[in-house]
């Protein structure tokens, strides 16, 4: 581990894992965003590859066009007063969603050129992700740059899709006892993870067992830090001493 | 008389549809990332959020209703929907939030700090999407529109009502806050099954 980096885990270990948007700070599984395409929707790999797909082409350029025309509504402060929320709260909100119903005329035509009629499968959730909070989210936070919404963006993105293709293969696994189609299981394990119902539980057990783990890294992130730092330290105050 | 009647019928069990068969959260996961940060969220009153939903989803149905015959016969329909769908649900909560500053009531901030949570909701426009995709009429839209929004406050109530047990020290810790909500969602989703079977229809 890199000093610089160690020397920040000491300091604010939470900051560290708040930029993480993979695993530490995952957007559904800390946040619970996103989660009506993941819950009904993701039942097959191939069903969470389109969705992975359309996630990618729609989060980032939506929020780099709606950063740019939130300017003219800007919140400056984390915590802004009550007056400041009731006049720029709305207008906010109208121009992220409609920025990313704006960026899916764009979308659209490249998933149909990719996906053909196999879109039809999302239904619903294809145009329902314009006001997903996953891509809406900022409406209601402090103003960002131009750098920042590219960069979260992408790491958001990277941290759905990665969620959403493991949700995806796992409830096909379980509920057909194939993944991607390719059968590994002479029969299903629990045909209910098909299901919405089971959709709700296998992802709240899997948001568990990735509570879970992410703990355990962040636990281990800080230990490693206050050796590495400490090193470093003894480092130093030995060469001083020579 | 017959054909108020008629018209009446067909708005309440569409709206008794809405909220048990097709539940918007239970069957349909709608606007359920919004309830599982509502669960956690002290300052936004619940009902008043739902009431709020309910409304903007009423006034949305017969907008939407218009616009889905305006761009029906149009090559890219699919293109357009979100955009047009997300412009009905935005002339609906410019004018409520005219309203609620003309009406300036005491609770007026509360409600106009909770309007675009609210109204700018995956349950709002899925609702519409629903009610196009299936080409229900203006009576069955505005049923459905009522119900989906008391399905979601019944939703709320159940999941805000059960909070106090989903903190409880008894559940294991990686299991605390949403984990715990979800599968509680999932076990409440499983019931509703038990009464009304399922099916979706994206």
């Amino acid at each position: 581990m890199r000093r610089s980096v160690a020397e920040m885990i000491v300091r604010d270990p939470e900051k560290y894992a708040h930029h993480d948007r993979v695993f530490l700070n995952n957007p559904v599984v800390m946040q619970g965003m996103g989660l009506a395409p993941l819950v009904v929707l993701a039942t097959t790999g191939k069903n969470a590859l389109m969705l992975a797909v359309s996630v990618a082409l729609l989060l980032t350029p939506s929020r780099m066009l709606a950063c740019l025309l939130s300017r003219a509504f800007p919140l400056r402060d984390e915590q802004p007063a009550q007056e400041e929320l009731e006049k720029k709260l709305l207008p906010r909100g109208l121009i992220y969603s409609g920025s990313a119903a704006v960026v899916y005329l764009a979308v659209y035509p490249i998933l149909n050129a990719l996906f053909g009629v196999d879109l039809l499968a999302l239904g619903i959730y294809l145009p329902m992700l314009v006001v997903e909070p996953l891509l809406i989210y900022r409406f209601g936070r402090v103003q960002e740059t131009m750098q920042k919404a590219v960069s979260k963006g992408l790491r958001i993105t990277l941290g759905y899709v990665l969620l959403l293709l493991l949700l995806g293969c796992v409830r096909e696994w379980m509920a057909l006892g194939t993944v991607f189609g390719l059968p590994l299981l002479s029969r299903p394990v629990l045909p209910m993870a098909g299901m919405p119902a089971g959709g709700f539980i296998v992802l709240g057990i899997l948001c568990a067992i990735w509570r879970a783990l992410a703990q355990h890294r962040k636990n281990y992130l800080k230990t490693e830090a206050r050796n590495t730092v400490a090193v470093h330290h003894q480092k130093e105050a030995n060469r001083e001493h020579e | 008389m017959s054909e108020v009647l008629r018209a009446v019928g067909i708005f309440c069990s569409y709206a008794v549809l809405a909220v048990f068969a097709q539940s918007a959260v239970f069957t349909r996961g709608l606007g359920v990332s919004r309830l599982v940060q509502l669960v956690g969220d002290d300052r936004t009153n619940s009902w008043w959020f739902a009431l709020l939903l309910c409304v903007t989803q009423l006034l949305v149905a017969p907008l939407a209703f218009y616009a889905g015959q305006l761009i029906a016969p149009l090559a890219n329909r699919a293109q357009l929907r979100p955009l047009v769908y997300v412009a009905c649900v935005a002339v609906v909560c410019i004018f409520e939030h005219l309203v609620l500053r003309a009406v300036k009531g005491p609770r007026s901030g509360q409600l106009l700090r909770i309007l675009p949570v609210a109204a700018i909701n995956s349950c709002v426009l899925g609702t519409v999407l629903v009610e196009r995709t299936q080409s229900f009429t203006l009576g069955q839209s505005l049923g459905f529109g009522l119900g989906s929004g008391l399905g979601y406050l019944l939703a709320v109530l159940l999941v805000t009502e059960a909070r106090h047990r989903l903190r409880s020290r008894a559940i294991p810790s990686a299991f605390r806050g949403l984990p715990v909500t979800l599968v509680y969602i999932g076990v409440l989703a499983l019931a509703i099954y038990g009464f009304t079977g399922h099916s979706v229809i994206l």
